[in-house]
């Protein structure tokens, strides 16, 4: 790992492949921030960015350095790997917090001042629980649950994951008194979706037209005819054409027993808005020097500027490390061949791959760094610049030392 | 050696994780199969910036309302909920003036909206209608390849049409959703190709992706391609003899630590392709790292040549041939 430390962080401008011996521009230094800093008396972290970049050990590695820094810190993963999983005793455990022990702290090397709590989002149970919670009465609410519309919108409906991430964020921020919760998000197919999902739920369970569409078939058995008696009837009538009668009966149903609820839902919603733009948020910007994640990065600088949501700051995971400073052009093979030590090694064949090897890796560093550009001028707050480890992160110590890039 | 199959199939969604390389994968297999004779169609699936003529250098309008042909025999379509919708729309209802009395109404466009899994439904609706659309001479398409979300979003696409047999009534909703799950669970037409990187965490991914696409989709798997195997330059005993010399000044100490950084990552790389073809009984195709961030037609072209040697001659022929040279 030590060889990795040696590289300075370099932004330049970018260039055509050029061959060993060649001169290349040289490269200013860029400056990495610290996002831990920036979330220091912040209470909640959201860690938001493609898939893919290394969101979740991100966010465990943040909630570790908080709490070996002191105080109780919590992180609530979607869809860990598994082995990162066993790292936080994630294995058993469904849509509750559990403490990882001291002693594996310990074990690991770390001397921790505060707690880690760690949790593995349940997206079904997170529905049921929220339903439970807002239901009149113990009949409605076996009703919902054992709606078939209903169980297959709480595992499998778009968005679901996002809205119920959410929900519990509000949950762990209202009723438990961690010092620091860090939030994984899921891996987005559009820009901070998981804004708007509970937007679109909700538009969907606190539907008016479509009750107002449905309510009077409910019960009366001849679905068709009364939609006939109502006004746009030709339109709905066309509707029922597209989905068929029944499952717009059974989808009226579904809407039906939501009913009375709906306030209760949206009012939640809001909340959860509301406190995502609170000061005591951050928001921290995940990314990976890849042309795609970065254009992912870009839209979501994009929206939460936009949204006015507070940001903490944004952390580029795997980056290649910048072997090759200063404006020298890069050695030939004659050159290397000149200083190559010992005499076992084949030093025909040597000092050639080592040139090409390490123009190799100066066209990725630069590469990486001129891709990186768009999204370094407009980033707000800190900047954590993480090189590639060589090997993923999976066990306390790894989220240690990742920690520290942060 | 990779199933030489793959491209004879009709219709090919191409899955992974996120930043595993499956746009680039899916415009080399359209760029192989046209190559072949074969009248292609890529679909991108509610791309927010389509990808995929980019990467095969064509130019011009990205969001084309149908088909663009990207190069003879090579179409992309970008294909988005809303625009579904509304065709699809226009199927069940026949007539322009009825689809648009329909959605015109302003209820009923929000009422559809909300319908959870509606969009999904629409877009792959629309990919499988592509997939069985015929012209005057038989299929219209040879083959269709899909640039499949993220892993994740793409087990949600695909599993809409059992999700609503399992849900919906009888009624047009489910007779739709019946020949959609036909088509996709038709292994002699259809299959899954899955796309991952030699590391910890996409391997895993891939492997449970794998499981998914058996068990939750009962779909058959066309093959997997490892993307980004960095290459071996030197070998171990080369990397070990010149440990000493890795900090040494410039330029031979960062030109160690380069090669010794491309080394451990090269034995990452052949220890997770290892796992990868202990969990899993899939042809699989090795792709040679390109040392570049920006992606188009070069790197689309030498991802094609390594997957046309792979299939040839086997896959250390695709690697002395990609890499002999450089």
């Amino acid at each position: 790992m030590d060889i990795l430390l040696g590289g300075r962080m370099m932004l330049g401008p970018p260039d055509p492949r050029l061959a060993p011996g060649q001169a290349r521009p040289p490269a200013p230094a860029l400056a990495a921030t610290s996002v831990r800093a920036q979330l220091a008396g912040r209470r909640i972290a959201v860690c938001v960015g493609p898939g893919g970049v290394g969101k979740t050990t991100t966010a465990a590695a943040l909630a570790l350095a908080g709490a070996v820094e002191g105080g109780r810190a919590l992180v609530c993963t979607i869809d860990p790997a598994r082995r990162l999983a066993n790292a936080l005793g994630l294995t058993a455990l469904g849509n509750v917090e559990a403490r990882i022990p001291a002693a594996r702290l310990e074990a690991a090397g770390l001397q921790a001042k505060g707690e880690l709590w760690a949790m593995m989002l349940d997206v079904k149970r997170t529905w049921d629980d929220l339903v439970s919670r807002n239901a009149p009465d113990p009949a409605r609410r076996d009703r919902i649950l054992g709606n078939r519309l209903y169980q297959q919108m709480s595992s499998a409906l778009a968005g679901s994951q996002e809205y119920m991430a959410m929900e519990k964020l509000h949950e762990l921020a209202m009723e438990r008194d961690y010092d620091l919760i860090v939030l994984d998000t899921p891996p987005t197919a559009h820009a901070l979706d998981f804004l708007d999902a509970p937007n679109r739920i909700l538009d969907f369970l606190g539907n008016d037209a479509a009750r107002a569409f449905l309510a009077p078939a409910l019960g009366a058995g001849r679905f068709g005819l009364r939609l006939a008696q109502l006004s746009g009837a030709y339109a709905a009538r066309m509707l029922a054409r597209f989905t068929g009668q029944q499952a717009l009966a059974d989808l009226g149903e579904f809407l039906q027993s939501f009913q009375g609820m709906y306030d209760g839902f949206k009012t939640r919603a809001a909340a959860v808005r509301a406190l995502l733009g609170r000061p005591e948020v951050g928001f921290v910007l995940v990314t990976a020097p890849n042309e795609l994640a970065i254009a992912e990065v870009l839209a979501f600088q994009e929206r939460l500027a936009a949204e006015r949501m507070p940001v903490a700051g944004l952390v580029v995971n795997r980056l290649t490390p910048d072997l090759w400073t200063g404006d020298a052009p890069l050695p030939a093979p004659a050159e290397l061949a000149a200083v190559l030590p010992g005499t076992a090694l084949d030093r025909d064949r040597l000092p050639a791959l080592l040139a090409a090897g390490l123009a190799e890796h100066q066209d990725l560093v630069r590469g990486e760094r001129a891709a990186l550009a768009p999204v370094l001028a407009r980033v707000v707050g800190a900047c954590a610049m993480v090189p590639r480890l060589e090997t993923d992160v999976h066990d306390l110590a790894g989220l240690a030392r990742l920690s520290a890039w942060l | 050696m990779a199933d030489p199959t793959l491209l004879d199939r009709h219709l090919v969604f191409v899955a992974g994780k996120g930043g595993a390389g499956k746009s680039t994968v899916t415009a080399a297999l359209a760029l192989l199969a046209a190559r072949a004779g074969k009248r292609v169609l890529v679909c991108e699936v509610n791309a927010p910036q389509p990808r995929i003529a980019a990467l095969l250098g064509a130019e011009g309008p990205v969001d084309a309302p149908g088909p663009r042909e990207l190069l003879p025999g090579l179409h992309a379509l970008n294909v988005l909920p809303a625009a579904a919708m509304h065709e699809y729309g226009l199927m069940v209802l026949r007539f322009r003036a009825v689809t648009h009395a329909v959605f015109e109404n302003r209820l009923i466009r929000y009422f559809l909206r909300a319908i959870p899994s509606l969009a999904e439904l629409v877009v792959l609706g629309k990919i499988l209608h592509e997939a069985r659309s015929r012209g005057p001479k038989g299929p219209r398409w040879d083959l269709v390849l899909v640039d499949a979300p993220a892993t994740g979003h793409a087990i949600q696409l695909l599993r809409v049409p059992s999700a609503l047999l399992d849900a919906v009534p009888a009624g047009p909703l489910r007779h739709d959703a019946e020949w959609m799950e036909r088509l996709l669970v038709d292994p002699v037409q259809t299959a899954v190709a899955l796309v991952t990187l030699p590391e910890e965490t996409p391997v895993n991914e891939a492997i449970e992706l794998d499981a998914q696409v058996r068990g939750v989709l009962g779909m058959s798997r066309a093959g997997l391609f490892v993307n980004a195997v960095p290459a071996t330059r030197l070998a171990p005993a080369e990397v070990a003899a010149l440990a000493g010399a890795r900090d040494a000044p410039p330029p031979l100490g960062p030109a160690v630590r380069a090669a010794t950084l491309a080394s451990i990552r090269a034995e990452e790389a052949r220890r997770h392709v290892g796992r990868l073809r202990a969990a899993l009984d899939l042809p699989t195709t090795l792709l040679p790292l390109v040392p570049s961030v920006g992606w188009g037609p070069r790197q689309v072209e030498a991802v094609a040549g390594a997957i046309a040697r792979a299939w040839q001659g086997g896959e250390e022929a695709a690697w002395t041939s990609c890499w002999g040279a450089g």
